[in-house]
Parts: C-alpha cells; structure tokens; sequence
C-alpha cells in the first residue's frame, strides 16, 4: 500500500514536469510579483486627477487637482496642485517617495497662510489626503519585501490572470495581499487587503487602463474599505507622458508659483 | 330597575352553574394556565435596549436621530485603567493596546469604534510643519521615550483630560457601541476582559451609558425576580393572619398569580417582549388582586357566623350575589385607571398599560368564579365558632361602631385637619421636580455609581449633550463668524457649569492646527479669521490625520457641526440647566443663518422622561375624570361620585406631596405607579359607599348604618390594607432604588386611601345624607 502511493505521487510528479509547457511552469508567485514590478514606466508625466470620496451614506465628494510626476534613480517625485473646491484652490502638494524604506518627504502649501508647510512625514501606512489609498497603496513596493505564492490562474473581467499572495516578511500594514496580476500586461486588476487580524480590509479594482505611449497606465482606480465601507475613485485624464519635464517643477518655490 | 333584577337573576343562574361545573372549571382554569406557562416559556423575552422605549416619530427625536446618524453620535462604554503611580509605565501601556485589541476582536465591535491612547492621533507642530501620527505603536520601554510619551500627552489638549487625566493615573478606552448589541452575555464579556488586565497596579473600571442602561435593564427584571417571592410570601403569611383559613389564603393567591400569568402569556403570544416596566405587572396585580378576595372572603366569613345553618350553596351564593358588584366596579375603575395610561407617547408603557388592565379583567372573572367554585370543591373556609372568637369579632364589631361614631362626631376637626394636611401636602407637590437620571436609581454603594463617579471625577464627563449647528448652506462651518460664535457659546457653557468637564467640536482642531502651524505659540490657538485658510486647514488635517475624527463635528459639506459637551452627572436638574443656557444663545445663530438644536443621548433622555411625565399627567387627569363619570354612573349619583374621589384625591396630593417635601425626584417607575394609585385607590371607597347603600337603604337609620358598614366594609379594607402595605414594605430592601420606591409609594398610597376613606370621605358621606333623604321624600 505504502509502496503504491509513493510510486503514485513519482508519477504524478514525473508526468507534470514533462507535459507542463515550460513557459507556465516558470511563473511562480515571485516571478510575477517581479513582473509587475519591473513593467515599463514613463520618465515623466502629467494630468488632470479626479479624486471622489465617497462616505457610507453615499454622499460623494469630488476634488479637482492636476499633478506633475517624474522618475529619478532613487526617487518619484509629485506634485498635486488643487483646481477646486475654491477654498482650497491654488493648494499644492509635492511628495518625494524614496525607492528604500525611508518615510516619504512631503509639503503642503496652504496660499492662505502663504507658507509651505512639511507634513507627516507620514509613515507609509497614513491615508493619502483622507482616501481610502495609503501612501503605500499608491507606491511599488518591492517584491522583496513579501513571500509570494502563486495562488491559481483564473478569468477576471474577460482578463486571464494570476492570482498570488503575498505576506510581509516584516510586520507591516498589511497582513498579507491577494492580487490577480493580467497575463502578459503584468497589471493588477484587483488586489485584496488584508488587516492585521487577516480580515479583509479593502479591496482595489481597476476598471480602465489603456496603452499609452506603449506603457500600460492606469485611468481609473476604486479603492472601498470594506470595513469602513468607504470608497475612493481616482479617475486621471489629459494624459501627457514624457514630456521632459523640468526638475524645477517639483520645488517648493514651483508650489507656490502655482499652475 | 327591571335591567338590575336581570343581572341579579342571571349572576345567580351563573353561580348556580359556576357550583355544578366547579370541577370542570378548575380543570379548564389549570389547563388554561399549563398552556400560558407553555407560552410564556417559549415566546417570552426580555428588551434590555432602552432606544426602543424612545417614540422615534416625534419631531425631536427623529431629528436627534437624524444627528446621530449623520455624526456618528453612540453611546460608548468607558474602560478606565487607573494607576495611582502613573499610566506612563510599559506595563500599563501595553494593557491599554492589548485591550484595544482585543476589544477590537470582539463580534459586537467595530475596530475603528475603538479610541485609547494607542488609537489617538497626535496632532503637534514641528520646525517645519504638521505631523499627525500615533501617540505610541510599539511600547516605550526606556525612561526618555516614556517622558516623552507624557509630554506629547500633556501638550495636546485634545486628548490631555480626555483620554489621560489631568494627573496621569488613569487613562480611557473608549469604545462606542451600536444600538442592540448590548446584552448581559456582553456585559459579562467586557466585565471578564478587563478584569483579566487587572494586575501591577493597575485598576480596571468599567463605564457609561450602555452599562447603566444595560444593567438597568436587566438588573430590575432580576431585582423583580428575586423580590416578588419575598413580597408574595409575606401577603401569603398576612393574608393567613387576617382570612385565618389556608384555603382562603390559597385561592386568593391562585386568583392573583393565575391572573398574572395569563395577562404575560397573551403579551408574550403576540410577540410583545418584557420591558423594565411590565416586570411591574404582577407585583401590581398582587396588591390589586388580592383585594376581590380578601373582600368575598371576608363576607363570606362574617354571612357564615350570622347564618351558621345555610347550606354550602347557600352561603357561596350569597357571597357571590352581595360582592359580584362592588368586585366589578372597582376593577373596571382600577382597569380604566391602568388604561388611562394609553395616552403616552411611550410603547412600553402602552402596553402596560393594555396587559395591567387585561390581568385586573382576569382577576376579577377568576375570583367570582375560582372562589367560588373552589370553596365548592374544597369546601368552606372554617369559622371558628368558639365563644373566644365570636367575642373577638363582637369586639372589632363594637370598636367599629365607636369608630365611626366617633369620627362623626370630631367631624368639624376632621374636615380642618384634612384641609390642612391637604394644604401642607399639596404645598409639597408643588415642589416635585423630575430626575430622569439613570444612574441615581442606583444606592451609591453600587459598583456602577462608584465606576462612574471615577470616569466623572478623572475625566470629562460620561454624558453627553450634542448641540446641533445647522447652516442654511454648505461651507457654513468654515465662516469665521459663526466659528467664533460657537466658540462663544462653548467657552460660555463650559465656564458657567462646573458639571461640564470639557467639550470637543471642530474648532478644536482648528485652534490646535493653527497652533502648531504657527510655531506652537499659544496666541494662536484661536479659531482663524480667514474662511480659505480654514479651509486649507482642514484640507491640511485631511491629508495627514484620520479624517474620520472630523466627521464626527462636522458634515463634509461643512453645512453643520456637531458641538460636544461632557456632563459629569446625568442629573436631569443640570442637564436642564445647561440646556437652557445654550438655548439663548439661539437668537444669535438665527441672525447668521444658523439653527441650533440638540441631540444625543443626555438629552433625549431628558426629553424622553419629560414625555413620560407629560404623559402621567394627562392619564391622571383623564383617570381621575373617567373615575368619576363611571362612580356617578355605578351610584347613579354625581354626588357620590364626587364624594368616592375624595380618598384618592388626597391619596395623590400626599404621594407628591411626601416626594417634593422630601426632595425625592419623580422618575418613571414613581410617577407611573403615582397615577395608578388612583385606580387602586378608588376600590376602598367603592367597597365602603356600596356596603353604606346597602345598609342604609335595609335600615333606614343613619347610626345603625355607619357602624355596620364599617364593622363589614371597614373590616375588608383595613384588612387589604394590613396585606398589601405588608408585602410591599418588603421591596424596601431591594437594591434598586426604583423598586424601593415603589414599595414605599404602593404601601403609602394603600395606607392614605384606607384612612381617607374611613374618616374624611366617611364624614362626608354621612353629612351628605344621601341614602336617606331619598327615604323620607
């Protein structure tokens, strides 16, 4: 008897390493998380943002910001200009996110007090601008930082995906992340959160993404704490991709300038 | 007249088949009640939620439902870890996380519901700008990170004095609860929890408004469980003191429970649940109840000595033909007084009302067919027929006699002192005031208060009163003018009252952003003058805080706010008080657009309190007038209507007036039982003009009939009387102050009806010459 079920699982294994097509049999969670990761980005960019908060009673509010972003080596630098609700016009935000595990920089300049004001350095887990997205949320987070496991492969929204898990090697904000990554465009098009207590906090899907200057952009994201039910959508337009832009732009003096 | 000989005819043919069927109708009876129990075990359940007392269609509570609902306003409970040498220890700060924790894996709680030291958010200045974060994540262990915890604490007056007290030896876990989770398995869990994180130093304490309802809830219905056998045995031991027969005694009880046990069980098959306020039901019923049997016992005995030789049939009959109507009359009077009750706003009091009055109907139609059917089948209640005995009677017969001469002839005296008791009292009355506090309700020595008195005296405060700002548009919440206003009014407010410990509204977090933004430096921390820089604040506050937090002062159109006050007594005195000073500031919101109102739960106690006493006073009006119509109507005469109130008339203006003179605040169970009295009342002057007609109309002579009516009449009612004061003296010892009273309230209501109905509405019935006037012509 004993004989018979290694001899079974032998075969299973042998059978499996034969017929599998290499090419699937070589995405394991890890790779796919590096997939998603390593996906070509623009240098540069700029659009319109349409932030809406929308509270459990339904009650949505709606803000109205353009924003400037560029990559350098170590750094993603931000900036966020508010177009509307009028009292907060002319607002500016600029963030720097550092590549390694360092707090984010970032300033606020309210016109009415004329000063640019540095804000919580804000650990990685704080809500960015009352959203339901955490700084990190909106950041790559590197796949070293997760043990990933390859979950299955299954269809969402007519998009083949892969599901993987990924739990934090280090206690984090998270106790672990589910994501169905599309095949062969390496963009989650939903990720699961999941809370301290390994209950599920938010959820994230993106229900517009185009090519855009051969890079895969996201257009609109929902984020819904489930737990809170609260819900942010992030809706981009006039999308302009490396257009070169200056350094100066992302300055403190430039946040003052205004638009 | 020829209705009446109808009556009589068929009450007699009724007995008569009442005799030969007695066997059957005590089975039914046992069957009946065997299915009641039935019903009662498997239907019946208790309603410890107070919010389903409130009538949620009245026009202020649906607005402070409104508010709640739109701020988030819940009652929350209260964990306090007091250490008398420091809350800033790593021992204590890991309780304060590990509790947030595990509170927060609670299935009644929600995690973000949960605020402590380790949820706060600490909004403080830096060189350079804002930082919000947490007080503490992992706990501080080294001294510096320990004093520096402390002064970050100290520094920000946002959760200095509210979430840590002022001298550092206590610190809260607030957690805020949805309405019907609360239960006792609930409270057991919390109760448990924080005892299990009692230890080095630190002293747990449990509080706030869900605990004092909750134990409220269910403490009187447990109270009552326990109280009701100790009342029931001592009417049983009395009622064998008075009766002097077992089989007396056991059916009168039969009567009283049976009839109880119905009225619960038609409540419970119709799905209606036991409020705090039915739990009353049967202890009323047994003071009611008891009455009917007590008075057909008591003629039954007295008809048994004068006619020794009737046969069984006999004597059962004539008790049932002599007391059928005084029994139907004052428990149709004692049921309208129940029914009166019906005009409050309040469903639970309807329904006690509905089901009190359905058991006094059961009382009634068990006792002229239990007694009598019973006595068939266990035979008559034996009069000693020794010359010991007789002579006794003879005796209680003659001292009557003189009584009643006696009090006719001080007449004069009697009717001066009457008027000047009742002035006395009713200057007494005029000082009643209402408390609708739920936590005086418990003697000091309990736990809860002592918790309370601990949350009260470290912290803000455990009630709350909301102020409901309401701009007539969006934005209006980042107007200098109206900020600087309701700043005002809250400066004002907390200042003026010692018993507010603190407020919270959204200029808190204005005055501390505009600190902090401008160098710590305290000349900032006022609410700014410029409605974009406002704005750009609370944007500020949104980008890096727990906008959550904001939403509870404000809506996110800015349109109104929420303004926070902590009241350290729920005392309705003060809370009053307070209201009425925020009410003057109305005017001035009015001429910049703004409408103020409130909301919360201190509040809507009060107004809830305020509902019921407004509603006890229509229905004792009302009962006092249906009494007097159905009196009229039952004598035929308005005079002797008039002339029966006069007992509870005088019953009531003694009650109020013993509370005011005694400083006793009015609370629900006090005023509601105030009001019935009347219908309880009313039956002593029933029994007694009755028994006074029938003499006075066989004997035409006014001295016979005032010494045979009270040798029968008074004998009865003095007897009810001795039963039920006894028994109700008991729930003295209770230890809830409202079943206290209610022990004091029935006893002395019993006792001032039995009295006035002897002399004052004695003499005044004598003077009437009614009765006999009717004779002469």
């Amino acid at each position: 008897m004993k004989h018979l079920k290694v001899m079974s699982v032998m075969l299973i294994i042998a059978i499996t390493t034969i017929v599998m097509p290499a090419k699937v049999q070589a995405q394991t969670g890890k790779e796919i998380a590096w997939k998603v990761y390593d996906r070509p980005s623009p240098k540069d960019g700029e659009s319109d943002m349409t932030m809406t908060l929308i509270n459990s009673k339904g009650k949505e509010r709606v803000r109205y910001l353009h924003q400037f972003l560029k990559e350098y080596d170590e750094v993603e630098k931000k900036v966020m200009f508010f177009k509307a609700p009028a009292d907060v016009k002319n607002t500016s935000f600029l963030n720097y996110s550092y590549d390694d595990d360092r707090d984010d920089d970032q300033w606020l300049y309210l016109p009415a007090l004329k000063k640019v004001k540095r804000i919580s350095g804000g650990s990685k887990d704080d809500y960015f601008m009352g959203s339901d997205f955490t700084y990190e949320d909106l950041e790559k987070r590197s796949p070293n930082k997760d043990v990933h496991k390859l979950l299955k492969s299954e269809t969402l929204n007519g998009e083949q995906c892969y599901v993987i898990e990924s739990t934090p090697k280090e206690e984090g904000q998270y106790s672990k992340r589910v994501a169905w990554v599309i095949k062969d465009k390496w963009i989650p098009l939903k990720i699961e959160f999941y809370d301290e207590d390994e209950e599920l906090l938010k959820v994230l899907t993106i229900p517009e993404f185009k090519q855009l200057k051969g890079y895969w952009t996201v257009i609109t994201q929902n984020m819904e704490n489930v737990q809170r039910s609260h819900k942010t959508v992030i809706k981009l337009s006039n999308i302009e991709l490396e257009k070169g832009l200056g350094d100066e732009k992302f300055t403190q003096r430039a946040m003052m300038k205004g638009l | 007249m020829l209705t009446i000989l109808f009556i009589k005819t068929t009450m007699k043919n009724l007995t008569t088949k009442i005799l030969q069927h007695s066997k059957a109708i005590m089975v039914l009876t046992m069957l009946l009640t065997v299915l009641s129990v039935w019903v009662l075990v498997n239907k019946v359940y208790i309603e410890t939620d107070l919010d389903e007392y409130m009538p949620h269609e009245h026009p202020s509570f649906a607005y402070s439902d409104w508010a709640e609902e739109q701020f988030d306003i819940r009652d929350a409970i209260v964990i306090a870890i007091e250490n008398k040498n420091g809350v800033y220890n790593p021992a204590t700060l890991q309780k304060v996380k590990g509790l947030t924790k595990a509170l927060g894996k609670m299935k009644e709680i929600r995690k973000s519901d949960i605020t402590s030291l380790y949820t706060a958010d600490n909004i403080r200045g830096s060189v350079e700008g804002l930082e919000i974060d947490a007080f503490y994540k992992r706990v501080p262990k080294s001294d510096d990170k320990l004093k520096s915890l402390a002064k970050a604490v100290a520094t920000n007056d946002m959760v200095h004095g509210r979430i840590v007290s002022e001298d550092q030896t206590a610190t809260l876990i607030i957690t805020k609860l949805d309405d019907n989770v609360f239960s006792e398995d609930f409270y057991e869990a919390i109760i448990k929890l924080s005892k299990e994180y009692e230890g080095d130093g630190d002293v747990l304490y449990v509080a706030g408004q869900p605990i004092i309802e909750g134990t409220m809830a269910i403490l009187m219905p447990k109270d009552m469980k326990t109280m009701l056998p100790i009342v029931m045995l001592l009417i049983i031991v009395v009622l064998m003191m008075v009766l002097k027969s077992i089989k007396a005694t056991v059916l009168t009880m039969v009567v009283v429970l049976v009839s109880s046990i119905w009225s619960f069980a038609i409540m419970a098959a119709m799905g209606i649940p036991i409020y705090a306020v039915t739990t009353l039901i049967p202890v009323l019923l047994i003071a009611i109840g008891v009455a009917d049997g007590i008075h057909m016992f008591s003629h039954l005995q007295l008809y048994m000595r004068k006619n020794k030789n009737a046969s069984k049939e006999d004597k059962i009959s004539n008790m049932v033909a002599e007391m059928w109507k005084p029994v139907t009359m004052t428990s149709v009077t004692t049921a309208v007084g129940f029914l009166s009750l019906l005009t409050s706003e309040v469903y639970p009091i309807k329904y006690f009302a509905v089901f009190a009055a359905l058991g006094v109907m059961f009382a009634m139609l068990l006792s002229l067919v239990i007694i009598p059917a019973g006595a068939m089948l266990f035979g008559l209640p034996k009069v000693k027929h020794q010359e010991e005995n007789a002579k006794k009677e003879d005796a209680f017969a003659n001292w009557a006699g003189w009584f009643a001469l006696k009090i006719t002839r001080y007449k004069t005296a009697f009717i001066i002192w009457t008027i000047l008791l009742v002035i006395f009292f009713g200057y007494g009355a005029s000082k009643v005031w209402i408390n609708s506090s739920f936590l005086e309700r418990f003697p000091d020595s309990n736990p809860i208060v002592q918790t309370d008195a601990f949350v009260n005296d470290k912290f803000m405060g455990t009630t709350s009163i909301n102020v409901i700002l309401e701009g007539k548009e969006a934005d209006a919440f980042k107007s200098p003018e109206v900020l600087k206003l309701s700043e005002k009014m809250m400066n004002e407010t907390i200042a003026k009252f010692d018993a507010i410990g603190g407020g919270i509204s959204i200029n808190d977090f204005l005055k501390r952003m505009n600190k902090v933004l401008n160098e710590d430096r305290e000349e900032f921390n006022t609410i700014p003058d410029n409605s974009d820089l406002i704005a750009q604040y609370i944007l500020l506050y949104e980008m890096s805080g727990d906008p959550d937090k904001l939403w509870e002062v404000v809506d996110s159109d800015f349109k109104t706010g929420n303004y926070n006050l902590q009241v350290k007594t729920d005392n309705s005195k003060t809370l009053e008080e307070i209201l009425a000073h925020l009410e003057t500031y109305k005017d001035d919101f009015k001429a910049i657009g703004v409408n103020l109102n409130f909301a919360g739960s201190g509040y809507t106690l009060l107004l809830f309190n305020n509902l019921i006493m407004e509603g006890q006073i229509k229905s004792l009006i009302l009962s006092f007038f249906i009494v007097l119509i159905l009196l009229g109507f039952m004598f035929k005469s308005w005079k002797v209507g008039l002339i029966g109130t006069i007992p509870i008339m005088i019953t009531a203006v003694i009650s109020f007036g013993v509370l005011g003179l005694l400083n006793i605040p009015l609370e629900t169970t006090t005023a509601l039982i105030s009001s019935i009295a009347i219908g309880i009342g009313i039956d002593y002057a029933v029994h007694f003009i009755d028994r006074y007609k029938i003499n006075a109309l066989a004997t035409g002579d006014k001295e016979l009939t005032i010494m045979k009516t009270m040798a029968h009449s008074g004998r009865a009612i003095s007897f009810n009387a001795i039963v039920v004061i006894a028994g109700f003296l008991v729930l003295l010892v209770s230890e809830f102050l409202p079943n206290q009273a209610l022990g004091a309230i029935v006893s002395l209501n019993m006792f001032t009806s039995f009295i006035g109905t002897v002399t004052i509405m004695f003499i005044v019935l004598y003077m009437s010459n009614i009765y006999f006037t009717k004779k002469k012509k």
